[in-house]
């Protein structure tokens, strides 16, 4: 294999996007930090999206591979070592040259870097090394960092990275240890958890180290995260959100990606879906993520061995609100917090702003309406004042009826790639975090 | 009924709340208005209150005591939302946060409230969507320069985004549309000017040609979208089409 140094900078920059647009995470949220003079950039613990790509997809960061020469042969992967095309690598130099720059005019909010493996794990590690702490050091940046950790990397080069990174992120890639075995014959499901548990204890380790001196240098502060490919074996849901879950338990992850599975090197191991990328299942499972991290639920309690896939024409939440009618309707004047949450079409900010709300005075439906309830799903699961929004059979198969209704447009509309919503935890997430007393001061008297 | 003018801006207004208290004819008599607009009505009595520092300062001291700081910052953002009422909800939000104290953000279901918070949301919104979507190009001089279009007046809130972003850089970033601009020198200054002449942007936009980065940038752009995933309806939920006329990438 040949790698093209001296190609420029623009094709290469298109090269190393081309292969790396295939992962998922993009985000820049965890951690906040202030602007400090002598240094460029900050971040917001809410992240911030720069631009959306054709596909609708959120560009926060700029996400680049550092070379996409790589030793090992995973068969989905557009960059295994059987696949011919053309491999070139960044310098550190041209990594910090972009990045800065592209800061500097507010078209990123960071740097993503992932990379092929070239000659080996360490090797291509402490590239990426050079990079980023001249990027901390040398131009001072103070903006975001995703860093991807090869698994198989020495410790102690993970543990240095580790401090300079905003988030790191391993990918478990697929759900199960045989089909890992299966289509990537370099990797094992130990080698990839390995540096998950690393970072895991190194985090934990930093917060009591923190508690003790507030000066502490940060060790990873925004968490880890992973992903998982969704279709390209045979899995199904309950095991992918069950996987998830663990993650989330166990090695304390901060998000779990799904990306619905592409083909683009055919392979004898590797379906070759009809309808293009599996788009629904990949929205079902993040809705059914997001149900397990801010509202409460299990994976057990979604999804069963008896009904281990979820509903095409259901979104997960109502799904599981129909099958469980004995807990509704739900009053919204007294019901507690939690199960308010389950209701389907209140988020966490209505329920929280309902919950305000009602401690000084009567609610009526049209209040709840302008709160961000989607009275269109919840009318069936909610009375205020002891009524309900319209008179209605309260019967599971009726309420099915009513809701698919609804649903079946939106689900017919992301299979078949025309509409696709980029899920949000809150309905208005674009709030500004809230200022401080400075701030608000300075806001005041026009100083900002 | 008594309708009250007051100039423009958050002290404007606070100096017309003032003034309808210190006229002590009552809040429901009276009506707050922004002079700028306003359409002459039957059977009204109309002062115009001039804007003053004090008046302003007083007022906001009172609702940061007796409400909240976060209720004063709330009323500040509605005071740079675009609709012609905000004076008068700025005023009604007053009037019943005097009597119920810190808890009014809460009370939600109250009408008063409601329009606060609706407006707060959608000025906090475009500043946030501006602190994402704005460009900057660099000149040939080295400044920084970007242009926006907002509905509300969030020019300060974005520009106090970008001061702490980059805090040793000169930038300006300007509003189109009411002709003002933040200016930010690497020794920390941010200033706002207003009243900025038509001609003079048209001259900084004419300068900005020939900046390497945005090739680079387009083809990022471009090459980063998965072709299998086309789906234009969702980025432009994202991404509303009012903002791309600003965009480097989709010029």
């Amino acid at each position: 294999m040949i790698i093209q140094e001296n190609l420029d900078l623009k094709r290469k920059l298109e090269i190393l996007t081309d292969a790396a647009k295939y992962d998922v995470a993009c985000t820049s949220s965890g951690v906040s930090r202030g602007g400090k003079r002598g240094y460029v950039g900050n971040t917001e613990a809410a992240g911030i999206c720069h631009s959306f790509s054709a596909d609708g997809r959120c560009i926060s960061l700029l996400k680049i591979l550092y070379t996409n020469q790589c030793i090992y042969d995973c068969k989905y992967c557009v960059n295994r070592v059987s696949n011919d095309v053309v491999r070139t690598a960044f310098t550190p130099e041209e990594v910090c040259t972009l990045t800065m720059e592209f800061y500097r005019r507010n078209y990123i909010e960071g740097l993503f870097l992932s990379s092929g493996i070239l000659y080996s794990a360490d090797h291509t590690m402490e590239q990426i090394y050079r990079a980023i702490r001249d990027l901390r050091t040398v131009h001072r940046f103070r903006g975001y960092i995703h860093v991807k950790a090869i698994p198989g990397t020495d410790p102690a080069l993970i543990e240095k990275i580790g401090y300079l990174a905003d988030r790191m992120s391993v990918n478990l890639e697929l759900p199960t240890a045989e089909s890992l075995k299966r289509l990537c014959p370099g990797k094992s499901r130990e080698k990839i958890l390995l540096p998950m548990r690393g970072i895991q204890c190194g985090i934990a380790a930093n917060r009591n180290e923190l508690a003790v001196y507030r000066n502490a240098p940060r060790f990873v502060p925004a968490g880890q995260s992973t992903q998982m490919i969704v279709g390209a074996t045979p899995e199904n849901d309950f095991q992918m959100i069950r996987t998830a879950e663990a993650l989330y338990r166990n090695f304390d992850l901060k998000r779990v990606f799904y990306s619905a599975y592409i083909p683009t090197v055919p392979d004898k191991e590797l379906p070759a879906p009809a309808g293009g990328p599996p788009l629904l299942r990949e929205h079902r499972l993040y809705q059914a993520d997001w149900l397990l991290r801010f509202y409460g639920f299990e994976a057990d309690e979604l999804l069963s061995a008896e009904r281990p896939n979820f509903n095409v024409l259901l979104d997960p939440k109502c799904d599981w609100a129909v099958r469980h009618l004995e807990r509704f309707p739900v009053e919204a004047m007294t019901a507690e917090y939690d199960t308010l949450l389950r209701v389907p079409g209140l988020g966490v900010r209505s329920a929280r702003r309902i919950v305000a709300a009602r401690r000084h005075g009567k609610l009526d439906f049209a209040d709840l309406k302008r709160f961000g309830v989607v009275l269109k799903r919840a009318a069936y699961f909610l009375t205020c004042g002891g009524r309900t929004y319209f008179p209605f059979r309260f019967e599971e198969n009726f309420i099915t009826d009513c809701l698919i209704g609804d649903e079946r447009r939106n689900a017919w509309e992301i299979s078949h790639g025309t509409a696709f919503r980029q899920l949000s935890l809150f309905d208005d997430m674009k709030l500004e975090a809230e200022p401080d007393r400075t701030d608000a001061k300075k806001a005041l008297f026009g100083e900002l | 009924m008594t309708v009250f003018l007051c100039e423009n801006g958050f002290d404007g207004i606070l100096s017309g709340v003032y003034d309808v208290y210190a006229s002590r004819l009552g809040i429901d008599n009276c009506r707050l208005e922004l002079a700028d607009g306003y359409e002459p009505e039957l059977f009204c009595d109309v002062r115009e209150v001039p804007r003053e520092r004090e008046k302003a300062k007083k007022v906001a001291e009172t609702v940061r005591r007796r409400m909240s700081e976060e209720a004063c910052l709330r009323l500040y953002r509605a005071s740079l939302h675009k609709s012609p009422a905000r004076a008068d909800a700025i005023l009604r939000f007053i009037a019943l946060g005097l009597g119920c104290g810190s808890r009014i953000l809460r009370m939600l279901q109250e009408k008063a409230v409601y329009e606060i918070f609706r407006m707060d949301r959608a000025v906090a919104n475009e500043a946030h969507s501006l602190v994402e979507f704005a460009r900057f190009e660099r000149l040939r001089s080295g400044l920084y320069y970007g242009m926006i279009g907002p509905e509300n007046d969030v020019i300060e809130l974005v520009a106090g985004h970008f001061a702490d972003r980059f805090p040793d850089t000169d930038w300006l970033l300007c509003d189109e549309v009411r002709r003002k601009a933040a200016l930010h020198s690497h020794g920390g200054a941010l200033v706002i000017h207003a009243g900025i002449e038509k001609e003079r942007i048209e001259a900084l936009r004419a300068e900005k040609a020939g900046d390497p980065y945005t090739d680079l940038w387009k083809t990022f752009f471009r090459t980063i979208a998965i072709e299998e995933r086309r789906n234009p309806k969702c980025q432009q939920n994202m991404l509303p089409l009012r903002y791309r006329k600003y965009i480097t990438e989709f010029q």
